[in-house]
């Protein structure tokens, strides 16, 4: 599903040059949950960027579904983005004049599909992560399990192959925490494939294989046995 | 403490440099709009605060009521009445009688010679009553003797070379002579009567054409009594009936439908524009000016909104500081004084680039209004007092909103970042803000565009007469004499046409009277007095309607028949005018009869302003005034000119020529509405461009508040055409919002306005619908550009702020 080959990024100011990732190549294959880990700093939020189309890298290859991506336009990579990836974030990032039901609502109206379409997904969605009674409410009027809950309804309800959580915790005690790891858990079981950055080594034993990142470059491709995965459940 | 927060002040401000610039520019701007309409104001509201009586001061107006013209305000009087008044009313302590000298062509002295507008008959009282400063000569004899006369410093400086000279010299008037008694100091422009030279009235009581005027059948002298009190005013006011009973109507062949009151002189200048007859310098509109001090508010009110706008859309950012702050113990207090430093900074520096703009603008001004406007910082309240003002309340303003919404926040609120609920507390203020200067912006362009359009139908419309390619010569009391003379000469030209006398190029005369039809019933009919030849109404282009021109062929029609216009044979309810005959109290016959040979069709005579009177025409040569010329449209205007001051000069030896292009004077009826409406379209753009200028500032600030919201979107895949138009719609709906509030509002305003001209266009739909797309349009395109930018930006490099 993914292939990155020599990708790198850098970052220039006037003054300083700044190489966040520096020749990274690595394979991810479709169904996998897949963590990045390493210290503030070291490039993973770039990495994730790059996978999810948010941005492209300045060297280097990106094969994302087969198709060279790494040179698209931003149009192009809306087209990709909007129809193969959902996003989970560190902060939610909700947009606070819409209401739960709205905000989950909004990949699919762009998209563009019916309204009656819509409804069914976003019920069926907000009724899968429990959080259909709040679909009428803002997302600073509930606590932050809640808001993540939201944010990954609103990452899964157009069916991506692909989400990306970029520190989809870190916001979250130990008990919400568990809870949204436990729904990206069942979303890869049911054949999503996962690319998670994360600082905690707790989370990461969700994933089959972690792959550690130290100044720009991967340092440790660590494949675990999909049990451990699994077991936590 | 107060030097920490001064120099915080200018640590914010110089951080958001962008911000700071249009708060500037805006303020700046609109301050300097304030400060330019207010000198105006202050101009229109100066005229006759220099009498020190003012508040005493009542000039005499009658309301005439008689059949034809209608009712109608008259400022001129009745030799007797100042006389009478002080007779019969105890708190008249003094009156004076003015009237211009008309019968005057030119003033010599040894070899220079001047035709003078502002010559006047007075009373001597006049000296006392309008504070009239004599620089030489005894004050209780200059207005005294017949055939004297009082001359301001500036005129004896133009005859006699100085002030002191003048004394005792002699003047010739045409050919009589009249010494000079004395020399007063030049009137201040801003006198709703202005002279340069007064002449006592009782030089024209001993002349023969003024015997009339001794009795109260005739009108043609203006009226000024000087109270004991302002209390008085009512009782004379009501003391008029019986005095008019006394006086007037007790009497034979005066007048039947007649009443009187006082206007206070301080409102002369600004509330005449009902009174007809009026001998006035100048003549202002107190409606003009309310309007001037309403679009002044607005414009420093919208440039206060501009400030406001913005800075509540900064305390976002600002949040989290002033969070902080709480936390390290500052006082509320110490708070509010930041905030308002900050703006009384911004407003200092504004109130200097203001004047700075003001200096810039003033020759412009002066050139449009013939003024003399300048910056006075010691004189004049508006640039000392007035200026402390305007920063104290714009510093107050501005500070204060924005710092008392951030005071109330609770510290931890604070620090967190403003949240939503609060955040959709701000958008709805701002919305109502940007809806107020959009409702502003929407009535001020609907009000440019009536105005405009009405100024052009006036301008264009057909007024009956045609001034194209004429010229008006005027050539005095006897110049009649020579009228075959001028016409002959003057046709030798192959680039005159024709060639016409009459008592003015209008073909009225001044005055105004009645007339009786000669049959049982004996009607009398109010109407104007024309004087003109065989040849004026053909060469003004003045249509018959009904019979014929005055005819040169026949002898016979001079003095003895008259034409006049469909408006005075509407008032008599004639079908057929033609063979009528009227008693007609101007004729030149002595049986006073005189027969309608045609009707003209009605043309307007004055402005469009007012209705077309009735009004009667003689062919009497010894009341011709001038001639109008009819040249050929493409002919050298400069030579054709030349040409006939030769001819002048060799017939008219001695008297100076005054050629007067026709079109030009009578564009002078309308050149009061026309530098009005400049005025007024200079301020609505200025007003405009500062509505855009905060539409501007603060749509940028909310699009930074909305960066998140619009990578998130962008993240979820939303295009940029998508987001853009999200963006814009919510401005199109409050202008949409704004243009429902405005339009109801300009409608009834323009309406009111448009009432005032007696011929008027009709507000229609593209009045209403082009200020809507023209605020459409700069809000997009305001909009467009950083909406696009903003929605365009890398979603990667958007997020990270969080």
């Amino acid at each position: 599903m993914i292939n990155a080959i020599n990708l790198s990024k850098i970052f220039r100011t006037d003054e300083v040059e700044t190489t966040a990732l520096n020749k990274v190549s690595f394979t991810i294959n479709r169904g996998e949950f897949v963590a990045i880990m390493g210290p503030s700093g070291c490039g993973k939020s770039t990495l994730l960027n790059i996978l999810g189309l948010l941005d492209n890298p300045s060297d280097g290859e990106y094969f994302f579904l087969g198709k060279e991506v790494s040179k698209f336009t931003e149009k192009q990579r809306a087209t990709m983005r909007k129809n193969n990836i959902g996003f989970v974030f560190q902060n939610f990032n909700l947009i606070e004049e819409l209401n739960v039901y709205e905000n989950v609502e909004l990949p699919l109206v762009y998209l563009g599909m019916t309204a009656s379409e819509r409804r069914e997904k976003v019920e069926a969605t907000l009724g899968q992560m429990q959080i259909m009674h709040r679909r009428k409410h803002f997302p600073l009027q509930l606590s932050g399990g809640q808001q993540q809950r939201v944010a990954v309804a609103r990452a899964v309800v157009a069916n991506p192959h692909l989400i990306l959580a970029d520190e989809p915790t870190g916001n979250l005690d130990s008990a919400h925490g568990d809870e949204v790891m436990n729904l990206l858990a069942s979303l890869n079981q049911s054949g999503t494939t996962i690319i998670m950055v994360t600082h905690s080594q707790h989370d990461a034993e969700y994933a089959q294989r972690i792959i550690r990142l130290f100044d720009g470059q991967i340092i440790n491709e660590n494949i675990k046995t999909g049990r451990e995965a699994s077991n936590s459940l | 403490m107060f030097v920490i927060n001064i120099k915080i002040a200018l640590r914010s401000l110089i951080r958001q440099k962008f911000y700071s610039l249009i708060n500037l520019a805006g303020l700046s701007a609109g301050i300097a709009a304030f400060l330019l309409i207010a000198m105006y104001v202050q101009h229109e509201l100066s005229f006759d605060r220099h009498l020190s009586k003012l508040d005493r001061l009542y000039r005499v107006v009658e309301i005439q009521n008689e059949p034809g013209v209608g009712e109608q305000h008259v400022a001129i009087t009745m030799g007797p009445l100042a006389k009478a008044m002080k007779d019969d009313f105890p708190q008249v302590i003094n009156a004076v009688r003015f009237m211009p000298v008309f019968n005057v062509s030119l003033i010599k002295y040894n070899d220079k010679s001047f035709n003078e507008q502002y010559l006047f008959y007075a009373d001597p009282s006049a000296i006392e009553m309008f504070d009239i400063e004599i620089v030489h000569g005894n004050p209780a004899q200059v207005l005294a003797e017949p055939r004297t006369v009082l001359v301001s410093e500036k005129s004896a400086l133009k005859y006699f070379g100085s002030a002191e000279a003048a004394i005792g010299k002699t003047l010739l008037f045409d050919n009589t002579s009249f010494r000079v008694s004395g020399v007063m100091k030049d009137q201040p422009e801003t006198s709703h009567l202005y002279f340069e030279m007064l002449v006592p009235v009782a030089t024209a009581e001993v002349l023969p054409e003024f015997e009339r005027m001794k009795g109260w059948g005739s009108n043609s002298l203006i009226t000024y009594v000087q109270l004991d009190d302002p209390s008085s005013f009512d009782i004379i006011n009501q003391g008029f009936d019986d005095f008019l009973e006394k006086h007037v109507f007790s009497q034979k062949d005066t007048w039947q439908y007649l009443e009187m009151y006082l206007q206070p002189v301080s409102k002369v200048y600004l509330k005449s524009g009902h009174i007809k007859f009026q001998n006035v310098y100048a003549m202002g509109d107190a409606n003009m000016v309310n309007i001037f001090v309403v679009i002044s508010g607005l414009i420093l009110l919208i440039a206060c909104v501009n400030y406001i706008n913005i800075a509540i859309a900064r305390s976002f950012k600002r949040s989290r500081e002033v969070g902080m702050r709480k936390v390290l113990g500052a006082g509320r207090y110490g708070l509010m004084v930041q905030f308002i430093s900050e703006s009384a900074i911004i407003t200092l520096a504004a109130l200097i680039m203001s004047l700075g703009l003001v200096e810039l603008v003033l020759p412009e001004l002066n050139s449009l209004l013939g003024t003399n406007f300048r910056i006075d910082f010691l004189s004049n309240p508006l640039y000392n007092l007035g200026l402390v003002i305007l920063f104290i309340i714009i510093s107050l303003i501005s500070g204060y909103y924005p710092a008392f919404y951030l005071l109330h926040l609770q510290p931890i609120q604070a620090l967190k970042g403003i949240s939503s609920d609060s955040g959709r507390g701000t958008g709805t203020l701002s919305s109502v803000l940007v809806v107020f200067q959009f409702v502003i912006s929407i009535g001020l362009i609907l009000a440019v565009l009536v105005i405009r359009d009405q100024v052009n139908f006036i301008k264009n419309k057909d007024l009956g007469i045609h001034y194209q390619d004429i010229l008006y010569v005027g050539f005095g009391d006897k110049g009649y004499e020579k009228l075959k003379v001028v016409k002959t000469e003057l046709l030798k030209n192959p680039n005159i046409k024709s060639v016409a006398g009459c008592s003015f190029m209008n073909g009225v005369s001044g005055s105004q009277g009645p007339v009786f039809v000669d049959d049982t019933s004996n009607t009398k009919l109010y109407v104007r007095y024309g004087f003109v030849d065989e040849d004026f109404f053909e060469t003004m282009g003045i249509e018959i309607a009904e019979g014929r021109y005055f005819d040169g062929d026949l002898p016979s029609d001079v003095n003895r028949v008259n034409i006049i216009n469909q408006a005075a044979a509407k008032a008599l309810g004639w079908e057929v005018a033609e063979g009528k005959f009227f008693m007609y109290p101007e004729a030149a016959d002595s049986s006073g009869k005189t027969e309608v040979v045609g009707v003209v069709k009605d043309y307007n005579y004055y402005s469009l302003r007012s209705q077309i009177e009735p009004a009667i025409w003689g062919w009497q040569p010894e009341r011709f005034e001038g001639v109008v010329i009819k040249t050929a449209s493409k002919a050298n205007a400069e030579k054709i000119k030349h040409f006939i001051e030769e001819k002048w000069n060799d017939i008219f030896p001695g008297q100076p020529v005054q050629i007067i292009d026709a079109v030009n004077y009578n564009l002078k009826n309308y050149r009061k509405d026309q530098n009005s409406f400049t005025l007024f379209v200079y301020f609505t753009l200025i007003s405009l461009l500062l509505s855009c200028l905060g539409l501007f500032g603060l749509t940028s600030l909310i699009l930074e508040q909305k960066t998140k919201s619009i990578g998130i979107r962008k993240v979820l895949g939303g295009e940029v055409w998508q987001i853009t138009f999200m963006l814009i719609r919510n401005y199109l709906i409050l202008v949409l919002l704004a243009g429902v509030i405005a339009l109801p509002i300009g409608y009834y305003l323009m309406q009111f306005q448009l009432n005032k001209f007696a011929y008027r266009i009709n507000i229609n739909a593209f009045h209403l619908l082009l200020p809507i797309l023209i605020a459409i349009l700069i809000s997009f395109t305001t909009i467009v550009f950083k909406a696009y930018k903003s929605a365009n930006s890398n979603p990667a490099d958007v997020l990270k702020y969080e």
